[in-house]
């Protein structure tokens, strides 16, 4: 008797949350399956029905391929360098020294940097006339002249995944250090008296307590890096000669560049579902990790 | 030769001072154990001699050579810890073999070794087991092997049997007192049970404060304490320390109530000097005839089984007995306890220190 007057208060309560949920999203994600179906513009005609048309010249146009090689790449390239970097901070910073609290402190500062601002920065210190890195590497002599970092399609995307990955590791960093601390002190203690060095105390003692909150922090970033749009949008816009171009930047130009709002849709639509058979496969792998940790 | 000396060592945490300069000197085979509560240095003494912690001044040698400067995994110890500090990881069979794995033991000769062990601990049918499928007292069994496959020179316990529940903690006591004695190993057994202190020690160090109160075998420190928190740590229920003051050859109790000095003590107590004396609970008896008597007023009877407790009242002090199950014992009633002269300890009462 509670059991229905309860579900019925739940449902009650959670009504407001679920139409605002259903206007702001699941509506215009039934509005952008129709439009992906038709080969609507952005502006005039409401368009025709042209079937999987968007579809099928999206998945076999070269453009898509190779913006999918490209997300690819910065993703497991930013997403592998922000791991090892947050492991190897977390490792430091959970060791016992003067100012280690403050360090701690400082070390946070990138990650709470809003986007826009971490990418303006970087702007800054890749600018081919006045950057700063230029600057540190001619005054060093590891550079003739100066370069334009984000101008050059050999080095733009490594560029702009630098920047991502500065942003980025702290994040990793504070839950690897969160986890470290989860660490028995006996177990660390009994591992030196059975004589593990630094490596075997990595791999036998530290490793089994960070490996699950290290899956989380995988699963959080490469679902991320591969929407990545804000930090690529300020610095490169895609380019130069559509060598940073990532998914999200495909979607953003085909819909709203090119008005193509229908195969803009359908390209959107794909994107969500690589990102969804992304999600599922992690969350099978956190399953795996936390049945297998302990 | 010893197989353990501690010379002087000091632990200081900046201005805090948590040990003031221990002296035990160890020989081979026997049993020390650290008794005190939380706080007291025990732990720390422990750390330092397994390496964990660095001691700020004193020697540590063990089979005769100074340790201080040798990593924990050269010191030829063992150490089982309270949280049985496994590795959740690895099987049980690696779990015991880790330390002769980390020494690159032939994994032939490991694993004769480490079936070894778990036929001795009979935990041959967990070595394929993890860790987190074992029971408590399965685990720390695992921790025991772990430091009995090393063979070391001595063995370190901080507080091993916390963990488990009153049953399991009993069997395990008496499993470690067995392997002790089929062993003849050196061992330092950290805790705060005065029952594990007395049932596996061969030599009790009673701590307090960074210091050592008493160092000696579980029946001196039992039946001589050198101090008044010596004799109130040891045994249960605790000693009965009631103040009292020397008066021509008795010892005043208060409201009427006197024993007579002991005949030992004469000369040494001059009139009028505050003393405390000790009476342990199960020294006192209802036979009249055994000894000097008090009377006393009885308030509460708790029947424990093997032993009826009674709390009772001398004048304004209160006083513990352990008698015999089936004395007929009511509140209300006026009792009269007799006590061996030899059953009384007597102590300063400003010193707290045991007048021998």
């Amino acid at each position: 008797m509670s059991g229905t007057w309860m579900s019925t208060r739940a449902w009650l309560l959670m009504t407001p949350l679920l139409a605002v949920m259903i206007a702001v999203i699941g509506w215009p994600m039934v509005q952008t399956v129709g439009l992906s179906f038709t080969d609507a513009k952005l502006v005039g005609t409401a368009g025709t029905f042209v079937g999987l048309d968007n579809y099928a010249r999206m998945l076999a146009s070269s453009n898509f391929q190779r913006t999918l090689v490209t997300t690819v790449w910065f993703a497991v390239v930013s997403v592998g360098a922000e791991m090892m970097l947050g492991v190897l901070a977390a490792l430091l910073l959970n060791q016992e020294f003067r100012g280690r609290t403050a360090l701690r402190a400082l070390m946070i500062l990138p990650w709470a940097l809003p986007t826009v601002v971490n990418a303006t920065l970087w702007r800054l210190i890749y600018n081919p006339e006045y950057g700063a890195l230029n600057a540190a590497l001619t005054q060093i002599g590891l550079l003739d002249a100066y370069r334009s970092w984000l101008g050059e399609p050999g080095s733009a995307l490594t560029a702009l995944i630098v920047a991502d990955c500065w942003k980025n590791f702290p994040l990793v960093a504070l839950i690897a250090l969160a986890a470290l601390q989860a660490v028995p002190r006996d177990i660390t203690a009994a591992s030196l008296v059975d004589g593990a060095g630094p490596f075997n105390r990595f791999r036998f003692v530290i490793l089994p307590y960070l490996a699950g909150p290290l899956v989380v922090a995988l699963v959080l970033r490469t679902i991320e890096a591969f929407k990545v749009f804000d930090i690529i949008w300020v610095m490169t816009r895609g380019g130069p000669a559509n060598s940073t171009r990532t998914l999200s930047i495909l979607v953003y130009q085909e819909a709203f560049s090119f008005q193509r709002a229908g195969s803009g849709a359908s390209l959107a639509l794909i994107v969500t579902l690589l990102v969804t058979l992304l999600a599922l496969a992690y969350a099978a792998l956190v399953r795996k990790t936390a049945g297998r940790a302990f | 030769m010893s197989a353990l000396d501690i010379i002087g060592v000091r632990k200081t945490y900046g201005e805090i001072e948590t040990l003031k300069g221990i002296d035990i000197a160890l020989e081979s085979g026997e049993f020390l154990v650290l008794l005190g509560s939380s706080g007291c240095g025990k732990s720390t003494l422990l750390n330092i001699i397994a390496g964990l912690a660095e001691a700020s001044g004193g020697d540590v040698r063990i089979g005769g050579r100074s340790v201080l400067a040798a990593h924990p995994k050269d010191r030829d110890i063992a150490m089982v810890f309270q949280s049985y500090a496994l590795y959740p990881n690895l099987s049980v069979h690696r779990n015991i073999g880790f330390g002769l794995e980390m020494r690159k033991v032939p994994a032939a000769e490991r694993d004769r070794a480490v079936r070894e062990v778990a036929k001795l601990l009979q935990i041959e049918a967990l070595l394929d087991r993890k860790p987190s499928q074992l029971s408590g007292g399965q685990r720390q069994r695992v921790a025991i092997g772990r430091a009995l496959v090393r063979k070391p020179q001595v063995f370190l316990f901080d507080e091993p049997l916390s963990n488990l529940d009153a049953k399991l903690r009993m069997e395990m006591r008496t499993e470690l007192k067995r392997l002790h004695q089929m062993l003849k190993t050196t061992m330092v057994y950290v805790t705060h049970d005065q029952i594990e202190a007395m049932t596996l020690a061969t030599r009790i160090a009673v701590m307090r404060d960074g210091r050592i109160e008493q160092l000696g075998t579980p029946e001196e420190i039992y039946n001589r304490p050198a101090t008044l928190y010596v004799a109130t740590f040891v045994g249960a229920p605790p000693m009965n320390l009631l103040d009292t003051v020397a008066d021509g050859g008795r010892l005043v109790l208060g409201d009427n109530a006197a024993l007579p000095l002991p005949q030992a003590w004469k000369d040494r107590v001059r009139d009028g000097r505050r003393l405390v004396l000790g009476i342990r609970p199960e020294a006192l008896q209802l036979d009249a005839a055994a000894g000097p008597a008090i009377s006393a007023t009885v308030e509460v009877v708790e029947l424990t089984g093997p032993e009826l407790v009674v709390s009772a009242s001398i004048g304004r002090q209160r006083i513990m007995a352990c008698l015999p199950p089936r004395s007929r014992i009511a509140a209300g009633q006026r009792l009269t306890f007799a006590v061996e002269e030899d059953a009384m300890h007597l102590f300063d009462a400003e010193s707290g220190l045991r007048i021998a």
